[in-house]
Parts: structure tokens; sequence; C-alpha cells
């Protein structure tokens, strides 16, 4: 009996120190760096399928063309420097390499565009007097319309926020919500946002997560809803909201909610897009790599990586700026005007 | 709840005048409790691939408190054990610019079968062999997180089981000048049970906020969660007290979801433990 349980216990003991879970270990030398990117972005990364279809990324060429470039006696600037050409070829702002001295980027998702937006200028309608609820600025302007500015969805905007600003803004004929330049935030702030501007609940889009290590192991998409704001005021009102190509990430996400509500306008330009959920991970030598992990689809399972298309295409007029006034803004009054004339 | 069950089974009456005697010195014997406290630091080593693909290193800090007593159980040769474990590890990556934070909390029962007239307890005074050893079964829970400090929608993880584990206990009462200074190794594996894991590329926002629930609990056993615990302890009497310092393993492994997960700490405990009488 004791040799049974002796045997028994052996062998649990030989079993587990034989079942060791280890790392998959990269040298902290530049290829080893290289590589262990490589399979990071290989693993993890949610876009390869959709990449390669509109752009032709091919993950494992990128991976050869790149190799090539990596040898021991580069510096480290050098080894940063390439390895931000390969995240650079997926063309994904989600896509980020983090080093001491730099932060690898692909911005050509708004760097490539007209900005579409002044800063000064946009102050002027805000003048001094407006107000601020958790990071949403807002101010009624002469013509009875309310004027929103939202430059970021990293405060914590919350229902309680955003009836206030709602119940102040109650005479007006009608809302615009500016979210040029907003980069992003807390996906649930701009969904709690885009909650005060329906009734009914909304089929917003599909979600969906990897399962594996393959490029195209993902969970099956999972519905997402708006639901209707439970606690204060809902906006009955027509709304415009102002976008341009530096709208991205949860930025992009409202965009592709509050679309769905009704008495809603997008104008301006194309968003930047965004729609990966980024992770982050770190190389053997420290430093962070950030990538999309993962996917939202639109309500129709359409990708919005790309961005989401306005309703009412705007451009900026030479001649508004040099009479310093903002064309999406002027408008957007317009538009809002002749509604409440209907 | 133990100690209602074994008064419970005590308060039975026995037939025979023997099994009476027997049953009476067993509950004298149940309630005598050994409590023993402890405290440790030592090398903390995790992987958890949702958060990094790679080791990090540092310090475990550890506390256990144990509670030990014999029942009236097949014929009063089983052992009770109830033990908290609790931890905390500060660890940093290869090279050391990132930090990780990992902490959790488990608590076992345990029975345990005293072989050849045994009593792992208190061998010293109920035993007639130097040497004691003990098997069973322990039900055990944990509850823990790490977390590393940097920015990103996947910064900490969420870890917890609920597990039935086979385990044995030895003792050994080595004498030195009419000193009794008493080796208690214990060990343990997970049998099967059930543990949290999120999905391969699954977001805490996706499960908990938009409750997206995927292959969140999954079955454990061996083959997925391939982990050990030992315990080598040293009982040295001072007095009235007895000191106990000891060496603790915790080696912990899992592969949930093509998620890779160890945890393997090694501590250097020292505390004391103390037998008490219960009226």
């Amino acid at each position: 009996m004791k040799k049974a349980l002796l045997l028994l216990a052996f062998s649990f003991s030989l079993f587990t120190f034989t079942s060791c879970v280890k790392e998959d270990y990269y040298d902290n030398s530049k290829q080893g760096n290289y590589e262990a990117l490589w399979r990071i972005m290989n693993e993890h990364y949610c876009f390869f399928d959709y990449k390669k279809q509109e752009l032709g990324v091919d993950w494992d060429e990128i991976h050869a063309r790149y190799a090539y470039k990596i040898n021991e006696s580069m510096t480290n600037a050098q080894l940063f420097e390439v390895l931000c050409n390969m995240l650079a070829e997926l063309q994904d702002g989600h896509v980020n390499l983090s080093a001491p001295f730099d932060f690898g980027r692909n911005w050509s998702f708004y760097e490539d565009y007209p900005e579409n937006y002044n800063d000064s200028i946009a102050k002027l309608y805000l003048g001094h007097n407006y107000q601020i609820a958790s990071g949403l600025k807002y101010i009624i302007l002469d013509d009875n319309i309310g004027y929103v500015r939202c430059e970021s969805f990293e405060s914590g905007i919350g229902d309680g926020n955003v009836s206030v600003m709602l119940q102040n803004m109650a005479s007006c004929k009608g809302l615009i919500i500016d979210v040029r330049g907003n980069g992003g935030g807390q996906l649930d702030k701009a969904r709690t946002l885009a909650s005060h501007f329906t009734n009914e609940r909304l089929l917003v889009g599909y979600v969906s997560h990897k399962t594996d290590k393959g490029r195209s192991d993902f969970s099956s998409p999972k519905a997402e809803y708006l639901d209707p704001a439970s606690d204060g005021i809902r906006w009955q009102k027509p709304v415009v909201v102002l976008t341009n190509r530096a709208v991205y990430s949860a930025a992009n996400d409202f965009v592709k909610c509050i679309k769905l509500c009704p008495n809603v306008t997008i104008m301006g330009d194309k968003t930047g897009g965004g729609s990966g959920m980024p992770f982050n991970r770190e190389l053997p030598n420290g430093w962070t790599v950030r990538y999309s992990a993962v996917v939202y689809f639109d309500k129709d399972m359409h990708h919005t990586e790309f961005g989401i298309e306005p309703d009412i295409p705007l451009s900026f007029s030479g001649a508004d700026l040099a009479q310093k006034k903002d064309t999406y803004i002027e408008q957007a009054r317009t538009f809002l005007g002749n509604k409440s004339h209907l | 709840m133990a100690v209602v069950l074994l008064l419970s089974l005590c308060a039975h009456g026995q037939d025979s005048t023997f099994n009476s005697e027997l049953s009476t010195l067993n509950c004298q014997l149940n309630k005598e409790v050994l409590h023993s406290s402890m405290i440790g630091v030592g090398f903390s080593n995790i992987l958890d691939t949702y958060l990094s693909s790679y080791n990090y290193k540092g310090t475990d800090i550890r506390v256990q408190r144990e509670t030990m007593r014999m029942t009236n159980l097949w014929k009063g040769h089983v052992a009770n054990q109830s033990l908290i474990d609790f931890h905390v590890d500060i660890n940093k990556n290869r090279t050391r610019n990132i930090k990780e934070y990992a902490g959790g909390i488990r608590y076992a029962q345990g029975w345990y079968y005293n072989f050849m007239g045994g009593n792992v307890v208190n061998p010293v005074e109920r035993s007639h062999t130097r040497f004691n050893f003990a098997v069973g079964l322990s039900a055990s829970g944990y509850l823990g997180v790490v977390y590393i400090n940097r920015s990103g929608n996947n910064p900490a993880q969420a870890k917890a089981d609920l597990m039935l584990n086979v385990g044995g206990l030895a003792t050994y009462d080595m004498v030195i000048a009419h000193h009794h200074y008493l080796w208690r190794y214990q060990v343990t594996f997970p049998l099967i049970g059930i543990a949290f894991s999120p999905d391969y590329g699954q977001s805490y926002y996706e499960a908990f906020v938009t409750e997206h629930y995927s292959r969140n609990v999954v079955f454990a056993y061996p083959g997925n969660m391939p982990s050990m615990h030992h315990k080598l302890t040293l009982d040295i009497p001072i007095k009235r007290y007895t000191l106990r310092v000891g060496y603790v393993a915790q080696i912990d492994q899992s592969l949930f979801n093509h998620l890779k997960y160890h945890s393997y700490s090694h501590d250097f405990m020292i505390g004391f433990n103390k037998y008490l009488y219960r009226r």
C-alpha cells in the first residue's frame, strides 16, 4: 500500500515537472526582438485577413523582406526604424511601438488628408462662457443651436453629465456634436453619450475576438446593442455630428452608433477608423507594442477599420477661413436651421 | 461546519463498551487542535500569456494559517486540515522596465486518512511510531489577480478556480537530546475542478460589459492544469511554544484557451504553532 502511494505521488510529481508550461523564449538580440515582434503580431493581430483583402498585406512575405534588414551590428535606433516600418505596412493607427526614445506609429489615416478643423476658429464659437460637463464643452450659439465640443472619450462621461448638458440646451432647436480630432478613449463612454439619442434598443454591430494563434481563428460574431439611456434625458430634436479624418477608435465607434439614431446626421469628412480594440505586449528588450486585438463590425458585418462615410460630405472653404468661420459648423447651423422650419 | 459534523458524530451512541470508550477517547483527542501561522518570503516567477509573452520574476510574500485536528471519521483515523494561503508577488520583466503585481488567496479544507494507526496532527504525543503518514482529498478555492503596470485594454488578469485535490502528509519525529524535532512534509496535486479564464484574445470589456462570454469557465484536470504544492517544515520546541520553519513551493500551471500560465514560488517560511484544547 505504502509503495503504491509513493509511486502515485512520484508519478504525479514527474507528470507535473515534465508538463512545464514555459514561455517561448527569445534572445534580447536584434534578431530575437525582430522575431518576437513578428510572432506577437502573427499570433494576436486581428486584421490580417482584412488587410490582405484591402491592402494586399502578406505577413509571411513581410517577414522575409524585413528579416534581410536585421543584423546584430545595427543600433537600437536603426532596429526601431526597421520594426516600425514593418508595422507600418499594416496601416493601422492602433499599431504602435514604444521605446524610451520614440513612439512608432502610422498616422496616415489623418495625416494624409485635409484636417478640416481649425482649433483657433472653433474656439471662437465656444468663446469664454462655455460650460464643461466632464470634458464635454458646450454653449448655445446665437441662432439657438446648441454646440457641443467633444475632444476625447478619455474623461469619465456619465449619464448625469450628459443629462445636465442636454437639460441646459433643452430650448435649442438643434444640436451640433463636434467630434473632429477626437482620437478615442473609453468605448463605454462613447456609447454612454450615444445612448441619449435613441428611444429604442438598436443593433449597432458585432464583436469577435481571436480564439487561437491562427490568423483566421475567431469567435463567432456576437451582436452588440445600444440601449437607450435609462437615466436622465434623451434628446428628441435634430442632431448633426461633425467628423473628420482624425476621428478614431472609440470616437469612430461613437459615430458608428449615433449614425443609427433617429434625427442624427453625420456631416464632414470620412472618419479615420480604428475598429480594433488594442492590446499591449512587450518585446524581450522591454519595448512595448500595441496592436488591434478584437474586431468590431458595424450592423451589416462590415469593417469600419478604415473609417465611416458621412451622410453629407463637406470640405473646408478658403473663403470661410479668411472670414474666421468654420465651414463645418456654419453648414451644420444652416442644415439644422432649415430642419427646424420644416 | 466541520466542528458541527464532528460533534454530531461524537454524539451518536455506540453499542459496545469498547466502542464507547474509544469514542470518548477520540472525542477528547478531537478537541486537540493544532494551529499554525507562518509568514515567508521567496522567489516568484509568473508567466501569463494573456498579459505578456514572457516571464516576470521577483519576490513572493506568503502568509499561511493552518488548523489540523483528528476527526471521528473512519474509526478516528482521519485528520482534518483547513488551510488559508495568501500571497503577494512583485515582479519585473527581463529588462526590468515593467512591473507586475500579483496576489491571491486560497482556502482549502482537506481530510487525510492516517495509516498504521498514526496521527499526523500530534505525532509526538499521540503516535507510537516515529514516522507517520496520511493521504486524502481536499477541496480548495482560489481567487487572485495579476496586474502589469502598462496601459492598454489587457492590463490585468483575474484568476479563480474551485478544485478537488489529492495529497499526502508525512511526519518524522526526530529526537535529539530528549527534544522532539518534528519534520512535516505535505504535497498536494489539483485533480479536477473548474477554473475561470478569458478566451485567447477576449477583452475583459467584452466579457463583463457586453457580456460576451466565451469559454470563460473551463474544466480543469492535470492535463491542462499540471500543478502541485509542496510544504516541508521543521517544528522546534521552545519552552511552551513551538517554532516552525519551513519551505513552501507552489507550482501552479495552466493551459486554458491556448493561454499559458505559470506561477512558481519558492518561499522560506517562519512561524509558530500551538496545540490548543477546545472545551
